[in-house]
């Protein structure tokens, strides 16, 4: 195939790709009012009522602060924990340690629907429903495993000479670990996060059954939008064009290490 | 002076190992690949622990102690250096880790930068430095912990030749003016001859003798020891019924036939090969095979019959 018509498929497929989000945007600066009317590329009368609506209406922003509420501590916890954990499995030979390394791959291989009724009982029966933790807590079962998958396989990417060359200059294990191993691995960490965020940040039936009125997820209101006056369909694409915002930040920030990433980090 | 006694440098742990080394002299540790070069060091730098034996530094016992405590510095044979710090934080890692001021800090870094040669590149970061500018950041971050011990495995292995000799004079005349204990494994006899006050020969984790490098290649003690101080290889023939070895810098091609005092073999070429300097003529002599060094760049075709002479004063036997 020569350079053309290899750029045409290309371009045929960005646009197909890009299709369904332009629609999404252009719906958003809509009324509802031309978004029901007749079929238009570009919006009639572009307005941006739909986002005043939902950073103005409580329900709006209240959503999207309790989604951003559990994803952070999703991400703090997951990381957390995942980082030691990655550290030891990278580093040590002990009893078991494949065997472990492999069981928490295997959590993965659930589906999340299995742990919706054992959440709901525990964390009703322990106070924590309606509250971000409970979210945030359950979305760790997934988050954890895969951050410990992808932290491995940078931190095995590190010759262990550096670890022993700080031991032999005389710095402390501490030392090592958070001026010299942390900062070397800033971007397997960046990636970890990203893969933690958009979990937890799309994962809609936990965070749907794990709220009630006072934590509930965005993802959730987006979904019981039928007002009084109908589908409030202008303000539903406002909603989804800020969600997708973020994931596409953390992207940006990313993107060198995203590959790797993709390949639980062992390509090197 | 480091005193290694008793230690095991093999897997199963059936060989002992004592050695004493002296301060203020370059040892080079010369042995095959897994003959114990780089467990011996890491063994001294507490990185492995001692199943048994002990290591004693200036009469000072090192067991037990973490590699932290102990007062050596190790260069590896991979150019390993902080990558997130600069050359001069690189250097200073050791100094900082024993809380040296920043004013004192910095006149020892620049110091050792000038010393290594790399003083112009203080602000850069180690993956922008060529391969021979890493290993001298990494020499010279061994050199600022100021151990009584100092340890080189391999360091020169992964550099190209040029910088390889370069790189090995100037060493020499920094170690050499320390009062350390300095260790320099190799798998090259030339670095024994170039950088070695003393020369340990080792095999499978066992000592096969050490001295210094003329005595040890002027008297063998077996052909384990001659071989390892062969470059490429020894050639071994039978003569009255016993064994004899010799090296390939002693055979010559042609010469004088007629002197009472050579010996005459007749080789089938097999190949032949030129590193520039000189020419290794591979070939087989009465089914053993040999390799004969010779000077300037030789052609010698492969399946060629070739007359060798050596001195009967050069053949070795045991």
């Amino acid at each position: 195939m020569n350079r053309s018509s290899s750029r045409w498929v290309l371009a045929t497929y960005v646009v197909y790709l890009l299709l369904p989000l332009y629609w999404l945007l252009s719906m958003a600066v809509s009324s509802n009012a031309d978004i029901a009317g007749d079929f238009s590329v570009l919006p009639r009368s572009p307005t941006l009522a739909n986002f005043a609506e939902i950073f103005s209406n409580p329900v709006w922003y209240q959503a999207f602060g309790n989604s951003l509420t559990y994803v952070a501590i999703n991400s703090i916890i997951s990381l957390t924990v995942a980082i030691p954990a990655a550290y030891a499995f990278s580093r040590y030979r002990f009893l078991g340690d494949k065997q472990l390394f492999f069981w928490l791959l295997t959590n993965r291989m659930a589906p999340p629907a299995v742990f919706l009724l054992p959440f709901f009982q525990l964390y009703s029966a322990i106070g924590l429903f309606d509250t971000p933790f409970a979210v945030a807590l359950a979305h760790c079962l997934f988050t954890v495993p895969l951050s410990v998958w992808i932290l491995e396989g940078f931190f095995s990417g590190v010759p262990r000479e550096l670890d022993e060359m700080a031991k032999i200059d005389g710095h402390s294990f501490l030392y090592f670990f958070f001026r010299v191993f942390l900062p070397i691995n800033r971007g397997a960490i960046g990636v970890t996060l990203f893969f933690c965020f958009m979990f937890s940040w799309v994962e809609l039936l936990l965070a749907r059954t794990l709220s009630g009125s006072t934590a509930k997820p965005i993802a959730v209101v987006m979904t019981r939008t039928v007002s009084a006056s109908g589908m409030d369909w202008g303000v539903l694409a406002a909603a989804g064009v800020l969600t997708v915002l973020p994931g596409a930040l953390v992207v940006w920030f990313v993107r060198k290490h995203l590959a790797k990433g993709f390949a639980l980090g062992r390509v090197s | 002076m480091l005193d290694v006694a008793g230690v095991s440098l093999t897997v199963d742990g059936a060989e002992h190992f004592d050695h004493r080394f002296a301060a203020g002299e370059i040892t080079v540790v010369l042995g095959a690949n897994h003959a114990g070069k780089t467990d011996l060091c890491r063994l001294i730098a507490g990185l492995h622990t001692c199943a048994r034996g002990e290591i004693r530094l200036d009469d000072s016992d090192l067991d037990g102690l973490k590699p932290q405590q102990r007062s050596v510095s190790l260069v590896y044979q991979a150019f390993v250096n902080y990558p997130n710090l600069t050359v001069a934080e690189n250097i200073a890692s050791p100094l900082r880790a024993r809380r040296m001021t920043a004013a004192a800090r910095r006149n020892r870094v620049n110091q050792l930068a000038t010393m290594l040669q790399i003083a112009d590149l203080l602000e850069r970061y180690p993956h922008e430095l060529s391969g021979g500018q890493q290993q001298r950041l990494a020499i010279a971050r061994a050199l600022a912990k100021d151990a009584r011990a100092l340890l080189l495995d391999e360091p020169l292995v992964n550099l190209d030749f040029k910088l390889r000799e370069a790189l090995e004079y100037e060493l020499r005349d920094l170690l050499r003016s320390t009062d350390t204990v300095v260790i320099y494994t190799s798998s090259d006899p030339r670095d024994a001859f170039a950088l070695g006050d003393q020369v340990l020969l080792l095999e499978g984790g066992r000592k096969v003798q050490a001295g210094t490098p003329i005595e040890v290649y002027r008297r063998p003690i077996n052909f384990v020891a001659m071989e390892l101080l062969a470059e490429p290889c020894i050639n071994r023939f039978t003569r009255a019924g016993k064994t004899c070895a010799l090296r390939p810098e002693h055979v010559t091609v042609g010469g004088d036939v007629d002197a009472a005092n050579m010996i005459r073999f007749d080789m089938s070429v097999t190949a032949c090969e030129t590193n520039g300097d000189d020419s290794f003529i591979h070939g087989r002599v009465d089914e053993c095979d040999w390799v004969v060094r010779s000077y300037g760049m030789q052609e010698v075709r492969a399946g060629s019959l070739l007359s060798l002479y050596a001195r009967t004063a050069d053949v070795v036997s045991f």
